[in-house]
């Protein structure tokens, strides 16, 4: 007994090395479909295709893989294009009523060795059972959650959900092949096959069952989702391309039908507009508020758009001379202001002086310069002065001043 | 209290013209689901001749007359017109996208747009490149720049203009596809349905050939 186990052992794990040393050519192999024989020397070649890893189909010059190495590899990374589902219970089932009887029989003539055998390979047809469907139910999690992923076109994606839901159907009929009465009746009066054959495979299917339902229920969604997909896609290139055929076509008069289509009778926009209302007194607060704040924004905004303004000109009197001879005589004139109060010490104001000398200039440009020309002032000089501006409110209700004149005077040295 | 006070927003956006759906009014879209509400909006816009309608999918809400007068249909006239008139160039652009971004389907509500994507996948191929401009050009889009990024940008904005994109970011070029796709999608599938368009019906025999 122990001899064929040891020999088995030691030629699996020779055989599991082998693959492993050639890891990189095989996995090549499986991604190209075959493998150059030039890539192993002939003894590997040789050892590849005894192994049954290998073959060397007569038809073709390549070394393709056995598909159960196929498999093993399709299962290793997840590659649902090459992976496979066996659904078929019927085979497994056989195993085990055949098992189950040469066990018993073995037991019957006191043979324990063989009977231990046996049951060992019950177990496994057990564990293979059950395996084989959460492997399947892994597969199908895995392409369901992975939007059918490793296809491209939206009609491979339809083809594969319905390959999925073949397989769902087969691995369900599979399921329902197994008659619980008959384990029962298998492992009658053995509490060993019980656990095995009723209250572990029962224990695993129960959970398998439920997987599969709900795998089935997401694949028919998602089915439902593709279809409406490919729908709006054939609608969207099929109705582009009559419209590009019939360019004077012209759709029916919808809206003058005695019943207007659903999707046709869509309302004109209108807004909802108000404007300010004085006749609420408890509302003038608020209203006067919102009043001094526009107003502040506008002061504001003039301010800028001066400032702008004046760079505006600065800019142009760098290129236009003329403009910029006016731009000194407004800033000589100015000047003659100042030097005028200081001679005269008593305080003329800026209209009176413009007026009195008959100068061009507007009076708010004037005003402007004599400002600016007051800011301009250093510090020290500017305190030998002393600038009044006449200014009035515009409005009641905001606080913008207008200066309408300034007056400048000699302040104390 | 007024049951509909809270509801002052909605109602300006429903009457502004506006479609409503879970991606341009989450919030909004979640509560005209609830029937009792739509009710009371209808009952307040009775005299306004407006309902709430919304499209077969329920996918979008917006404003219908009530009451369908002179002044109804001649407005429903012209606006079917002018989708129409924007029908060709929508839909191109809907498979200009598609195959220049490799998706397996028409663009739907929820889905992002990157333009800069759009832009480089583009750029690569003479005849994306030449199927953009012919559509920039279009009286709908009216762009009259010459480079990709310009007329890939002028798309947006109209498509933006006309509620089939939504730029939740003003200064990021990403766009995600409203609800109103939906709507103008199944009023083209009420048109063929309508006038008798025939529209093959073998999907893949381009694939095939």
């Amino acid at each position: 007994m122990a001899e064929p186990i040891s020999g088995m052992l030691s030629l699996g794990a020779e055989r599991l090395a082998l693959i492993g040393k050639h890891a990189q050519t095989l996995m090549k192999g499986y991604l190209q479909g075959e493998i150059d024989p030039d890539a192993f020397s002939e003894s590997t070649r040789r050892k590849l295709i005894d192994a049954r890893v290998l073959y060397h189909p007569e038809d073709s010059f390549g070394l393709k893989l056995r598909q159960p190495v196929t498999q093993l590899i399709a299962a290793l990374v997840t590659d649902e294009a090459r992976r496979q589902i066996h659904a078929d219970v019927a085979e497994k089932l056989e195993t085990i009523r055949v098992r189950v009887e040469s066990y018993r029989e073995a037991r019957r003539r006191g043979d324990y060795v063989k009977a231990d055998l046996q049951l060992q390979v019950i177990h496994e047809t057990v564990y293979d059972l059950t395996g084989q469907f959460e492997e399947a139910i892994h597969s199908l999690w895995h392409r369901l959650n992975s939007n059918f992923g490793f296809v491209s076109s939206l009609s491979d994606k339809i083809r594969e959900n319905s390959r999925a839901q073949e397989q769902i159907k087969r691995l369900l009929d599979g399921i329902s092949l197994l008659n619980f009465n008959e384990m029962i009746e298998l492992a009658e009066g053995n509490p060993v096959l019980r656990k095995v054959l009723v209250t572990r495979l029962q224990n695993h299917l129960d959970r398998h069952l439920a997987s599969l339902l709900e795998v089935q229920k997401r694949l028919v969604e998602l089915m439902g989702r593709f279809r409406e997909q490919q729908a709006r896609g054939l609608l969207v290139s099929q109705m582009a391309s009559f419209l590009r055929q019939h360019p004077s076509f012209v759709v029916g008069d919808y809206a003058y039908r005695s019943q207007v289509p659903k999707l046709v009778n869509c309302a004109a926009p209108t807004s909802v507009t108000a404007a300010v209302a004085l006749d609420r007194r408890a509302d003038s607060p608020e209203i006067v508020g919102l009043v001094h704040q526009l107003y502040k924004e506008l002061a504001l905004k003039t301010a800028k758009s001066t400032a702008s303004a004046n760079d505006d000109v600065l800019t142009t009197t760098a290129s236009a001379p003329e403009v910029e001879a006016r731009q000194q005589q407004l800033k000589a004139d100015a000047e003659q202001y100042f030097l005028a109060v200081l001679e005269n010490k008593a305080g003329d104001s800026a209209i009176d002086y413009l007026v009195t000398q008959e100068l061009e200039w507007s009076p708010e440009v004037w005003l402007f310069q004599i400002l600016a020309e007051f800011a301009g002032l250093p510090q020290q000089q500017q305190r030998m002065f002393v600038l009044e501006r006449s200014e009035y409110e515009e409005q009641w209700f905001n606080q913008v001043r207008v200066i309408d004149d300034v007056t400048l005077r000699l302040g104390r040295l | 209290m007024n049951p509909l006070l809270q509801h002052g927003p909605l109602l300006e956006k429903l009457l502004a013209g506006q479609f409503i759906c879970a991606v341009t009014e989450p919030e909004h879209y979640q509560r005209l689901q609830q029937e009792a509400l739509r009710e009371q909006l209808d009952e307040y816009l009775q005299p306004l001749n407006r309902r709430v309608a919304q499209n077969d999918d329920t996918s979008v809400f917006f404003l219908a007359y009530r009451h369908i007068d002179q002044d109804a249909r001649e407005h429903m006239k012209q606006q079917l017109q002018v989708v129409m008139a924007s029908l060709l160039p929508l839909l191109e652009w809907l498979t200009y996208v598609q195959e220049a971004l490799g998706h397996d389907s028409v663009l739907s509500p929820g889905d992002i747009v990157k333009l800069q994507e759009l832009i480089l996948k583009t750029e690569d191929h003479p005849s994306l490149q030449q199927r953009l401009q012919a559509l920039a050009k279009d009286k709908f889009f009216n762009s009259q720049a010459d480079s990709v990024d310009a007329q890939a940008k002028q798309i947006a904005k109209r498509l933006v203009e006309h509620g089939y994109l939504q730029q939740p970011h003003k200064e990021r070029l990403f766009f995600t596809v409203t609800g109103k796709m939906d709507y103008l999608l199944e009023l083209v599938r009420f048109i063929k349905d309508e006038e008798n368009i025939p529209l093959e019906e073998s999907p893949q025999q381009e694939d095939l050939l």
